[in-house]
């Protein structure tokens, strides 16, 4: 037993030396450019700055008439809406699917699994926003990042709803419940470790998402956090330590979610693939 | 997990504005704009604004407008500032991502009726794509058309209505050198292509960089084959023509197969990070001397001087044919200024480019940022701070009648990959002959999505 | 008698909020694309052209090289995630003690853009002064050329690619692996079994359908992967990591826009020809192997 010990610890010291030169030395070397100067930064150096200059971050905010608090804005509302509505929409549509196995619901659900193997159609989609005249609003921009991310949530939910007993819901029903109380003050609740899992992986990739934002919601009142990134392109060369500076303070929202969500992230996937 | 890559699909497109744009696009993006701060040019200039009386008629109106990096320079800003101070309009600006990316942008605002007041966009084929009378004014009845010279509005007017006004000067697609090294080896400044090797030979057997290039910024790569084209349009004054028509291949005319073959000979004169240096490595390299030559846009002139010791260093010249006695110049026409059709706010934009082409203005733009080439207001003396280079290197060309407007002002098909293969060729990974009839099928698709019909 | 119950229970309307977003901004968009891509289309106008476009866009010279580079890609960063995360997650359940803090440090990847990863990582491959080389050349190697050299290219992006997207993969793992119920291994141990034997008879087929989702999913995202490839090289040099989600991207730069959506569907035929039969082939496989 004392050879196993000797053998995890020196996993333990392995592990965590491997971890840090491959997952943590790019953010160290991201987080270096952006205290450099200009020059410094330039020369793309790990070496701690011979001087720091914290004020690239004051002058990343400051940039182009304080872009970055607008984008921080509009990123914000984005994301939170398009978590809310695809945790609600997206758990309703998967508890159907998973409880009911006949062929509409079969239908329905290999229609919106194509979502997972397809990749949207830029050019069209904008035709149908001005079509409908929403195109350029939040809520056409909301749309369809909900849109592009039912097919995974529903998939996630779907496992995870296979993990919850029939007969919670049978009870329920004989307690005099309607289907919609059935739904939302029994499941709903019993989610929550999966959907931790999904404020996760819908959140990083709503506020990370470059492309979509890019062509859907145009015009620098529309901005959000990843096109802040534009304004050092033309110098991008000459501004690395500012490029660095904004791709730090643009992920530090992820991180903090992270953190508060970093152990319910794996709890969601188990209990979801215990029955999957 | 998926979810990753769901919607990313076109994301990087920021490296592909810089990697797609054409070099007529390069303007937009080429954009290492000294003022790093894009709105505070308006900002200031209300403040500015505020402190005097006087006749300021447009006080109280906003104009908003959309252009680049580059061309939200401080010279611009220097301008609106002074606009602001007399005129009373403010200027707020949107800055555009550039390159391709930009084009769509102003494409599908174009198409949904979003405009901002004005906009920068390029002249020449690119405008023709655009459809402009759809969203554009024409400003022909405008009086400040008639300080303009000719090729700068056939490079702004369709069918007879003109819709662009120049930002900036003319530039070229040309050879930016270091003098300094020329002057330390006794070199001569080289008419022929072949003297322009003899002289990298000597250069590289000093120890120096003869040749500089930008493998990481795709788009500046293939000025060597556009600039190149005033060599192939001596020898073949229909080419453009032919080309539009399908009837002239760059595999089968050999002077345009030489635009491509050059690369070849360049491959062992090039820096050691060619594959990644990007056009802000390459104002440096040439500003200091670290690389002799650079076959790059003369837009890049103010922005290599930002970096030089003495103005003078800095030289250019045309691209070197085979004929010593015809060594000219490859032009291209600035980025222009139009205005949309539905703007409220016309007037004020009128009296702001009454004031734009003001010889006050222009001095004032030219004196903060500096000139890509000579100016296309007629009569129009660049002042005494612009750089030899200007004034007298590419001066020269113009006043002896040797240059040509690029092929994008003459035709409207180029390959969508060309930036592509000239890197390809640079990095010597293709050959030269390979890459033109390459090239030539790319153009095919072009001219077939264009509406033309080759066989 | 049941399926009357279940209705009663599950009403259909639950899945219309979902359905309606989904086909009015996804599938309809894709539906009418398969008509622009018989057109010449420039977003005023579209010309009706037959199969034109679907013509010249399989004439493109970087095509067929399009097509293996995205397969290369795709099952290249499948496999590579596959192998990788197991690994990874087996190390994460064992009973060490800082499996918190590597399972934490692995996922800060997927919380930075891939637009970000992908400007960090072309800067820390540049050929002269990027960390990489600098580090090569400490231990006396030659500096390679990552991105610039077309023989190291892609491989070089297929690498970023797995830096940032393992820890999705170590996740379904570690989930899958502890769910499996203890006793097996208990039970195994008793019989004598090794580590590695328990490892290959009990985890193994166990994780099978965490693994089937993670091939499936990492699969198609190489399929379509695009993003770190245009961040990092754009496709260059020349035509070296070109995939077919960067030349329809070419093309709609371009503004070809019916010729680049006929790109769009070639792309969705490939990624069905592929996903479809190997997902239907993995659903088998996880059958024989639960019984």
């Amino acid at each position: 037993m004392k050879k196993k010990k000797r053998l995890l610890l020196l996993g333990d010291i392995l592990g965590v030396v491997v971890t840090c030169v491959i997952f943590l030395v790019p953010f160290y070397f991201m987080l270096v450019q952006s205290l450099k100067s200009k020059a410094e930064a330039n020369k793309l150096s790990i070496s701690w700055p011979s001087e720091l200059h914290f004020e690239n971050y004051i002058e990343v905010f400051k940039h182009g008439n304080y872009q970055l608090v607008t984008a921080f804005k509009n990123s914000g509302i984005l994301t939170l809406f398009t978590v809310l509505g695809l945790l609600v929409t997206a758990a309703m549509a998967a508890y159907v699917i998973q409880r009911r196995h006949d062929k509409v619901m079969t239908g329905i659900q290999s229609v919106i699994m194509l979502g997972l193997m397809i990749p949207a159609a830029i050019l069209p989609t904008i035709n149908l926003l001005q079509t409908l005249h929403i195109y350029k609003t939040m809520f056409s921009m909301v749309m369809i990042e909900i849109a592009l991310q039912t097919p995974f949530a529903i998939m996630l939910y779907r496992g995870y709803m296979a993990s919850i007993p029939r007969e919670l819901e049978e009870a329920a029903r004989i307690d005099g419940c309607t289907r919609w109380q059935i739904f939302q003050k029994v499941i709903f609740p019993l989610l929550k470790p999966i959907q931790a899992t999904l404020i996760i992986l819908v959140g990083v990739q709503t506020f990370n998402d470059f492309t979509n934002p890019l062509y859907f919601l145009p015009g620098s009142e529309n901005t959000t956090v990843q096109l802040t990134l534009y304004s050092y392109q033309g110098q991008l060369a000459s501004s690395f330590n500012l490029l660095f500076a904004d791709i730090i303070v643009i992920t530090l929202p992820m991180l903090i979610l992270f953190i508060i969500f970093n152990k319910k992230i794996v709890d969601g996937m188990v209990a979801g693939s215990v029955k999957g | 997990m998926k979810k990753k890559v769901v919607s990313l699909v076109l994301a990087g497109a920021m490296t592909l504005s810089l990697a797609l744009t054409g070099c007529g696009g390069g303007g937009s993006d080429s954009g290492d704009a000294p003022a790093s701060d894009s709105g505070s040019g308006s900002e200031e200039a209300s403040d500015s604004g505020d402190s005097e009386g006087g006749d300021k008629q447009f006080e109280g109106i906003t104009l908003k407008w959309w252009g680049g990096n580059a061309e939200n320079n401080a010279g611009t800003q220097a301008v609106m500032e002074a606009a602001t101070e007399k005129l009373g309009m403010e200027f707020e600006v949107e800055v555009n991502p550039g390159g391709s990316e930009g084009d769509n942008i102003l494409k599908t605002r174009m198409a949904s009726g979003d405009l901002p007041d004005f906009l920068v966009y390029n002249s020449g084929s690119k405008l023709h794509d655009l459809n402009p009378s759809r969203g554009f004014l024409d400003i022909s009845d405008w009086d400040i058309i008639d300080k303009f010279d000719d090729a700068f509005l056939s490079s702004v007017t369709i069918d007879d209505a003109v819709y662009g006004a120049p930002q900036s000067s003319t530039q070229a697609g040309a050879v930016i050198y270091y003098k300094p090294d020329y002057e330390e080896l006794g070199l001569e400044v080289p008419h022929t292509w072949d003297e322009f090797l003899d002289n990298c030979k000597a250069l590289a057997d000093a120890g120096k960089t003869p040749v500089y290039f930008t493998g990481g910024e795709t788009w500046a790569t293939q000025v060597l084959f556009l600039g190149d084209y005033y060599n192939i349009a001596a020898k073949n004054p229909d080419f453009a023509d032919d080309y539009t028509n399908g009837k002239a291949k760059y595999a089968d005319v050999p002077e345009a197969t030489r635009s491509w073959t050059k690369y070849e000979d360049l491959v062992d004169y090039l820096n050691a990070d060619k594959s990644a240096a990007t056009v802000t490595d390459g104002n440096f390299a040439i500003a200091t001397g670290e690389a002799t030559h650079w076959f790059i846009l003369t837009q890049q002139l103010p922005l290599i001087l930002e970096n030089a010791d003495n103005p003078d260093d800095i030289g250019v010249f045309g691209v070197p044919g085979e004929d010593a006695d015809d060594h000219g110049l490859t032009v291209w026409e600035p980025m222009s200024w139009y205005v949309n059709k539905d703007s409220e706010n016309i007037e004020a934009i009128k009296a702001f480019f009454e004031f734009y082409y003001s010889e006050e203005a222009l001095d004032l733009y030219f004196e903060t940022y500096g000139a890509n080439g000579p100016s296309c207001v007629k009569g129009y003396e660049l002042p005494e701070s612009v750089c030899n280079a200007v004034r007298v290197d590419m001066q020269q060309y113009f006043d002896d009648g040797k240059t040509v407007p690029a092929l994008e002002y003459q035709s409207p098909i180029k390959g969508t990959t060309c930036e592509q293969m000239t890197t390809a060729v640079g990095l010597g990974q293709m050959s030269g002959e390979e890459a033109a009839a390459m090239y030539d099928d790319d153009c095919k698709k072009s001219a077939v999505q264009l509406g033309y019909d080759w066989e | 008698m049941k399926t009357k119950k279940e209705r009663s229970l599950y009403p259909v309307w639950f899945v219309l909020p979902s359905l309606i977003i989904f086909v009015i901004f996804f599938l309809w968009p894709i539906i009418s694309s398969l008509y622009y891509s018989l057109t010449v289309w420039n977003f005023d106008t579209a010309k009706f052209c037959g199969l034109d476009n679907y013509k010249l866009f399989f004439s493109e010279h970087s095509m067929s090289s399009s097509v293996v580079h995205t397969l290369i890609y795709a099952f290249g960063t499948s496999a590579l995630k596959v192998v990788l995360a197991f690994f990874i997650a087996i190390f994460l359940t064992s009973a060490i003690k800082t499996k918190g803090f590597i399972r934490s440090a692995v996922f800060f990847p997927n919380l930075v853009s891939m637009m970000a990863v992908g400007l960090a990582f072309s800067y820390m491959m540049h050929p002269t002064k990027g960390l990489l080389n600098v580090v090569i050349q400490a231990f006396g190697g030659t500096a390679i050329d990552f991105l610039g050299n077309p023989s190291t290219a892609l491989i070089s992006i297929i690498m970023t690619d797995v830096w940032k997207g393992l820890s999705i993969s170590v996740v379904i793992y570690i989930a899958g692996i502890q769910s499996i119920d203890k006793t097996y291994y208990e039970a195994a141990s008793i019989d004598g079994a090794t580590g590695w034997q328990q490892l290959k008879h009990i985890t193994l087929p166990l994780v099978a359908p965490s693994q089937n989702s993670i091939i499936i999913l990492s699969l198609i995202g190489g399929l379509r992967s695009f993003d770190l490839i245009w961040a990092m090289t754009g496709g260059g040099p020349g035509f070296s990591t070109d995939v077919l989600a960067s030349v329809i991207y070419k093309q709609y730069a371009a503004g070809f826009y019916g010729l680049s959506t006929a790109g769009n569907v070639v792309m969705l035929i490939l990624i069905s020809v592929i996903a479809f039969p190997l997902q239907h082939f993995l659903n088998k496989r996880e059958e024989a192997i639960q019984g």
